[in-house]
């Protein structure tokens, strides 16, 4: 329910639409389309441009092209998703047996531990601990 | 297919609704006949957009309001005074040759200028379109409590604010 308030400030007359108006944005509305929209039968405008739909099929083929005629770049060992535990197994046991036949049993098995050439850092604070 | 919708029809049912609408929320007569253009522009070239629409003045004033809003805060962010434009005189009453009425009026507008634009936009609808809280907020998409709070929120500011105007003409 409206108070006295409220009714007062209903009763106050907003301002008249501008008569000029009228013409101009009707003359706007109805006038011609711009190029890039492209009405479809439902009326949405899905197509920005035609020529920009025909560069994009002008390109893919040449990215097809592209990626089947490029050399495949060596992929990392440890990356490789056709590695599986099988297949490191395998190769394991290929190893051994070559090695074997060529006299060496201890192939298969990690050399020992050669020490690491001293690194600058080491170097200096062995100096320090030393001197 | 949807068939094209009678702009010209529109415009005159619904064009003065949208235009004290967006002239209360935006506070600039250019900034409202843009949106206005582009809303008319859009149904022109969009016609499914009215498909299935039952009430048409609800939709045009959704429409607007979204526009008005995205206006604002492109406006807010640009230039960051857009709370200082709405608060400068804008005639947003019809004249009155009552001099009483017509500093009412000016006042009125002045202090609608104050309220935040989702409080202005409640209390538009509310009083001018004559809207159910229902109505408002299917039309603002925003809870009916939230219309509900949004009103009382700015008629007690109109009211705080007119109360010694309003006294003397009442």
């Amino acid at each position: 329910m409206s108070t006295d308030f409220e009714k007062q400030l209903q009763r106050q007359p907003l301002r008249e639409l501008p008569r000029d108006w009228r013409a101009e944005i009707l003359a706007t509305a109805a006038g011609p389309r711009p190029d890039s929209i492209q009405s479809r039968g439902d009326g949405v405008s899905a197509w920005p441009s035609l020529r920009a739909w025909a560069a994009l099929a002008a390109v893919w083929p040449i990215i097809f092209l592209l990626q089947f005629t490029s050399p495949a770049e060596p992929q990392p060992a440890g990356n490789s998703p056709g590695m599986t535990m099988r297949s490191f197994a395998m190769l394991h046991e290929q190893t051994l047996l070559m090695a074997e036949s060529f006299g060496q049993p201890n192939a298969g098995q990690p050399a020992a531990a050669v020490p690491a050439p001293p690194k600058p850092r080491s170097e200096i604070a062995r100096r320090q601990l030393i001197g | 297919m949807a068939s094209s919708p009678d702009i010209a029809r529109l415009y005159d049912d619904h064009a003065p609704a949208l235009f004290a609408f967006l002239l209360n929320l935006l506070r600039n007569e250019a900034d409202t006949f843009d949106v206005m253009q582009d809303l008319f522009v859009k149904l022109d070239r969009r016609p499914a957009l009215l498909e299935g629409v039952r009430d048409e003045r609800g939709f045009l004033l959704r429409l607007a309001h979204n526009a008005a809003i995205d206006l604002i805060r492109r406006q807010d962010a640009r230039e960051r005074n857009y709370g200082q434009l709405a608060c400068e005189p804008m005639p947003l009453f019809a004249q009155s040759t009552a001099p009483d009425e017509q500093i009412f009026r000016e006042k009125l507008a002045e202090a609608l200028g104050e309220l935040p634009p989702d409080q202005r936009a409640v209390v538009h609808l509310k009083l001018w379109e004559n809207l159910t809280f229902e109505a408002i907020s299917e039309t603002l998409e925003i809870p009916l409590n939230t219309a509900a709070s949004r009103y009382r929120y700015g008629l007690d500011k109109l009211r705080e604010r007119l109360r010694p105007l309003y006294d003397e003409i009442k």
